[in-house]
């Protein structure tokens, strides 16, 4: 998205020929900009309208881009988006994105870290760029969220061959963590809570617990040498059953319930049910059966959790509150905020097909996505009154810096390296609240002091900054568009007085824009996403 | 910083400080420590992260099946006894405080950490902070260069700074056997400064509405990175400074280097600096993953306590040696043990700690506490009374709600 994708598709917007999902009605759905004024006007109605105003272009379209392709737009893209005057032009633009293959690769990536950060061991990061492959591509292709559930929970093979059996791979297989996994990712209920006993303050029993892990016990991940991996695999017949099964290497074939008081005492088989649906299946009932009927109930339309699971989280991530938090743990007795609108955007979900591409499309076409961005509000006051300031996820971050200081092209090996010293530094669980995220030292060493960025920030010939002052002579216009190749936007004015001051106290041109450049991209603005 | 050996004088000579600086860092380093170390309490915690079998460290059973191929040996404390694999801490149970009645609610290694570094469980609303976080919070000079919170190796698992906030938030450093990454500045000291104060200016004049708390957080923690990378006290992290015999007396392993360079740090001011041997969930294999991990943690904690000793540190600081619970009793299936947070043991040493003693102790096969059953809340409250910090101070959590340093815990008696 180097040269500006808006221009290749300008015309198509003016032309309103883009095919594009906004007035087309899905499958039993309604229109994008329909059901986002419908969301808007519930949550106003329970909480109450918002005095922040709704945020200037510039933002807009940086906020956007970060959000569904996650990088940041180009020089290009922000002067062909200001210049455009299409009503609906806010959501248009969402949809060229989604059609983007960054889209997938963006959302791909989050939902590797959802599974991959709860992970129990880290030789199963083997698996990671498969999952991420997995879900970049079936993102990019619009699978519908039943599908790409129903893949995660009945997935078999090898875990750096098939991106599948991400969630599987993630737990090793062992039951009871892979079903808390699925209940808590497709479902947003912390059903661990009563693996030991009955949960203190959710209705679930420790047996409803267990007979959702009895969906499992076949299920194992066994070491590979050669090349070195980890297969998800399940057996029906079992010839030799090692006593313990806390390595998974094989499964059981029925899963028993522990006896905390009497550990010695392997206690009964229980047999697979359901807790939302109370549907069972017989001891006995081979893996496949097993694995399919959870996958259907799980994402069953008569199943409310598995839609607002889903919505929840997405819409959490880009307006920066969930209407439950944290995110994975609505229920079941807890009160959620703005109720009416959360159950209406889940039910039209639902409607969809559970089209992915369409509630991403419709939450950013809402007023409460595209308000200004504020601080996390305090617990005591009103929600859903402005976005939320999210810090950029690592690999948001490090391709924000590749295309504002234009990296020169670096084999994929290369980058990898580079962008894993990232995501050490600047990863985080996006399944934890975002109030716990705070910054560090070592970021700001990597982001101040490393000599990657220390070599992308000089204007030697070639190099970005190099090009833009040999290219423009008025220090004026390479501080705006330094700004806009960094933050997206222009400098106001105080900001283009002191830039203008520095660079007459340096006295010397190219060092002057570059500490210009180096501060710009060491700002809080440039790490996070108004 | 990447490539180049570490070299603190290097990287001065290289700046426009020049020469004449390099003495007067050299005293002040000197200065520094000194006013530091005749006030403070510091702490070095030995993260033990997996849950050590108690059986096979400090609560050895040899006459009890439950022990398998576990021996112990005696110490240089008449009567006490620990894992026979554990040679050189033996040698100075003299300052040793073992506690072998401590026991946990959990069993699952994130709710158990969690519990054994704050003293409660997760809650989704209040976020606890680490017992490092406490102590920079209530003990450490958060004007002095280097970060009061030193956390080396480490897991997933570890706790942060919570409602304290990013002051006392750990820095992590993964591999202690090379300095911390990026902390060569890559320009002169001159324009390195003239640019974090263009920085500074720069998110002033920005103005944007409503993110004052991520301005401010980045303000704070770069100027902490900038102090920090630009001060003498850097020299901690430079093993070049020891003495090879020294060195070498610390043994090998990862957790060796961590070891010297807690009390590197520590003599450098640095107030709390948690050190992990992560391996300890042994499942399987038991016998012989406890050998190893006992081999590389073994000489050098002894060697800690000793070299603090011959410093006049361990007088001011404490050693806590610890893991989020203990092991079965009970040997699995496959030679190993699994979790066991009702009854496993733990060390103390130092800043005032009695050593030489065992407080509480379990039955003939490890199982169950028979005295002195002692809680983590317990045991903070100790730790924190050693230190000099009030453990009843309450902090205001972001809901409103004052939380405690510790609930429900009370001193143990003797340490």
């Amino acid at each position: 998205m180097n040269i500006s994708l808006l221009n290749r598709t300008l015309t198509f917007v003016l032309t309103f020929a883009l095919v594009n999902i906004l007035n087309s009605v899905p499958a039993n759905g309604q229109a994008v900009l329909e059901v986002a004024a419908e969301v808007d006007r519930l949550i106003d109605s329970q909480t109450q309208p918002s005095s922040v105003n709704v945020c200037n272009d510039e933002t807009y379209l940086r906020r956007l881009f970060l959000d569904l392709t996650g990088k940041t737009p180009s020089f290009d893209d922000i002067l062909v988006f200001n210049l455009e005057t299409h009503p609906e032009k806010r959501t248009k633009v969402a949809e060229v994105l989604l059609q983007d293959a960054d889209y997938g690769t963006n959302w791909g990536r989050f939902w590797r870290d959802v599974i991959y950060y709860r992970r129990s061991n880290d030789q199963i990061l083997l698996g990671a760029s498969a999952a991420e492959e997995y879900f970049s591509n079936a993102l990019n292709s619009n699978t519908p969220w039943d599908q790409i559930a129903t893949d995660l929970i009945t997935a078999s093979g090898d875990i750096r061959e098939d991106g599948r059996t991400a969630l599987i791979a993630a737990q090793q297989g062992r039951p009871e963590e892979t079903v808390s996994e699925i209940s808590r990712i497709f479902l947003g209920i912390q059903i661990q809570c009563a693996q030991c006993h009955d949960h203190p303050t959710d209705r679930w029993k420790q047996e409803q617990f267990h007979e959702l892990a009895a969906f499992f016990p076949r299920v194992a991940v066994r070491p590979q040498r050669d090349p070195r991996t980890f297969l998800v695999y399940a057996v029906d017949q079992i010839r030799f059953q090692p006593r313990s099964s806390n390595n998974r290497f094989i499964g059981t074939l029925e899963h028993r319930m522990p006896n905390f008081e009497n550990p010695a005492n392997p206690g009964p088989e229980v047999a697979p049910k359901f807790f939302i649906n109370d549907q069972s299946l017989p001891l006995g009932t081979t893996d496949s059966d097993r694995r399919n009927a959870l996958a259907d109930w799980v994402t069953s339309t008569d199943n409310p959790w598995f839609a607002k699971a889903t919505v929840n989280r997405v819409w959490a991530e880009l307006v920066g509150e969930g209407f439950h938090e944290p995110v994975d743990d609505m229920g079941p007795d807890r009160e959620a905020i703005a109720p009416e609108a959360f159950n209406y955007l889940a039910t039209k979900f639902t409607e969809s097909g559970y089209n992915m591409k369409w509630l991403l499309a419709t939450i950013v076409s809402t007023q409460h996505y595209q308000l200004e961005s504020r601080n996390r509000r305090p617990y005591d006051r009103l929600p859903f009154q402005a976005n939320a300031v999210q810090p950029l996820r690592s690999d948001q971050l490090f391709d924000a810096l590749m295309n504002s200081l234009q990296f020169p092209e670096m084999p994929d090996r290369a980058e990898q390296l580079v962008r894993r010293q990232f995501n050490q530094a600047f990863g985080y669980d996006p399944n934890n609240l975002r109030e716990e995220i705070s910054g560090t030292i070592p970021q700001a060493l990597l982001m101040m002091n490393s000599q990657i960025l220390a070599r992308q920030i000089t204007a030697r010939p070639g190099s970005m900054l190099g090009n833009l002052l040999s290219e423009v002579d008025s220090d004026r216009q390479a501080i705006q568009e330094l700004y806009l190749k960094t933050l997206s936007r222009r400098p106001n004015r105080k900001e283009l007085a002191t830039n203008q001051q520095y660079i007459q106290q340096v006295g010397n041109r190219a060092e002057a824009f570059e500490d210009i450049l180096w501060a710009l991209i060491n700002s809080s603005e440039f790490k996070t996403r108004n | 910083m990447t490539k180049s050996k570490f070299n603190r004088r290097q990287m001065i000579q290289r700046s426009a400080v020049g020469a004449m600086a390099v003495s007067a860092w050299q005293a002040n380093i000197a200065s520094q420590a000194a006013t530091m170390r005749s006030q403070k309490t510091s702490c070095i915690l030995l993260w033990m992260g997996g849950g050590p079998s108690h059986l096979d460290t400090w609560d050895p059973k040899p006459a009890s099946a439950n022990s398998g191929e576990a021996g112990s040996t005696q110490t240089a404390v008449t009567g006490v006894h620990i894992s026979d694999r554990l040679p050189e801490t033996a040698k100075v149970m003299q300052d040793i405080c073992l506690l072998r009645a401590m026991h946990g609610p959990e069993g699952s290694h994130p709710r158990a950490t969690y519990w054994a570094q704050t003293g409660y469980l997760p809650s989704a609303s209040i976020k606890h902070p680490t017992i490092g976080a406490h102590v920079s919070h209530h003990i450490a000079n958060l004007d002095t260069d280097l970060p009061a919170f030193i956390r080396i190796g480490g897991n997933r698992n570890l706790i942060g700074a919570g409602l304290l906030g990013v002051e006392h938030a750990p820095f992590s450093i993964s591999n202690p056997n090379q300095p911390p990454a990026n902390t060569l500045i890559q320009t002169t000291e001159n324009r390195f400064s003239r640019r974090m104060g263009l920085l500074g200016k720069l998110e002033e004049d920005s103005m944007r509405q409503g993110a004052e708390h991520w301005t401010r957080a980045n303000r704070k923690i770069y100027d902490k990175a900038a102090q920090m990378i630009t001060s003498p006290l850097m020299e901690a992290f430079d093993f070049e400074q020891e003495s090879v015999a020294n060195r070498e007396s610390y043994g090998t392993s990862d957790f060796a280097a961590g070891c010297l360079m807690a009390r590197r740090l520590v003599e450098s001011g640095v107030t709390f600096v948690e050190v992990s041997s992560n391996n300890w969930d042994t499942h399987f294999d038991n016998y012989e993953r406890t050998t190893t991990l006992c081999g590389e943690v073994d000489r050098p904690y002894a060697r800690l306590l000793a070299d603090l000793k011959e410093r006049g540190l361990l007088e001011t600081t404490l050693v806590i040696w610890m893991g989020e619970f203990g092991r079965t009793p009970r040997i699995n299936g496959r030679g190993g043990r699994d979790h066991y947070p009702r009854a496993y043991s733990l060390a103390l040493a130092g800043c005032g700690v009695s050593g030489g003693q065992v407080i509480g102790a379990t039955d003939s096969g490890g199982e169950d506490i028979v005295d002195r059953k002692t809680s983590v809340p317990d045991l903070l409250t100790t730790i924190y009374d050693k230190l000099g910090i009030d453990a009843f101070h309450e902090n205001m959590s972001s809901i409103g709600r004052p939380i405690r340093v510790v609930e429900n815990g009370s001193l143990i008696d003797d340490v």
